[in-house]
């Protein structure tokens, strides 16, 4: 299957997300302000991340329908 | 469901072979709850849990920005014999904070809101520890971290200036030691 490597990435950002909503919190309850930002500004990416591999993902797997 | 896929995916006339499936009574739960299904959820929620942690940096930038420690006076030297301690307020009138002068001499102050639940803890002179009596919660005299009971933080620590016989609280760290 080749979107399974959507699969993966998309799990793996959810793996990532539960870290850094963890360690935001964390640093939050710290007050260490400027790790809060790191750790969310990851969280957004990976959220990203797995956005796009979501629409790409969605691609290849509707694709063979269309074309029946 | 009955807002019906516009490119007719997902619909009991679709053109797939797996929902067509002749005398499929489990035809809606096929539609509903397949392969599909599951990864855009996991998907989404990969996203949910990203962007909940936006609030967050919002309140950390914010907070940043009115990071400013100020030099108080919390009382004479001499009005704290050793294995004394004293209840003061730092930053705000709604900090409350204990300072205290343990018995080999040290100074030191941390705010006293346990970090489990928020009881005011108090200075036992016998074994030299912090406790929070709501739930037996003990802490260290020398840096603040808790030693037994439910408390996983450390208690915020006020930084200490002593001049001229007069100790004044100059700063807070939240982590420390
Ligand atoms: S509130 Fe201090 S131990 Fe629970």
């Amino acid at each position: 299957m080749a979107n399974k490597k959507y699969w993966v990435i998309i799990f793996l950002t959810i793996a990532i997300n539960v870290m850094m909503v963890q360690w935001t919190v964390e640093s939050y309850l710290g007050r260490e302000y400027e790790q809060v930002v790191l750790f969310s500004g990851i969280a957004i990416v990976s959220a990203c991340i797995a956005f796009i591999a979501l629409v790409y993902w969605k691609r290849v797997e509707y694709e063979a329908e269309q074309h029946e | 469901m009955n807002t019906e896929c516009k490119k007719g995916r997902n619909v009991k006339k679709s053109k797939s072979d797996m929902v067509n499936l002749i005398g499929n009574v489990d035809q809606k739960d096929d539609l509903k709850y397949n392969r599909r299904a599951f990864l855009k959820t996991a998907a989404g929620a990969s996203v949910a849990l990203g962007l909940s942690t936006v609030p967050f940096s919002v309140k950390a930038m914010m907070g940043m920005a009115e990071e400013e420690e100020e030099r108080v006076e919390i009382t004479k030297l001499a009005n704290l014999p050793k294995g004394e301690s004293l209840t003061f307020n730092y930053p705000t009138e709604n900090d409350a904070a204990i300072l205290v002068h343990s018995v080999n001499g040290e100074l030191v102050a941390y705010n006293s809101a346990c970090t489990h639940l928020m009881c005011p803890v108090f200075y036992e002179k016998d074994s030299d520890t912090l406790l929070c009596p709501c739930h037996k919660g003990y802490f260290d005299i020398n840096n603040g971290h808790p030693i037994s009971g439910p408390p996983q933080r450390e208690l915020p620590l006020i930084e200490l200036e002593v001049t001229n016989g007069t100790i004044f609280a100059t700063g807070r760290k939240y982590r420390h030691g």
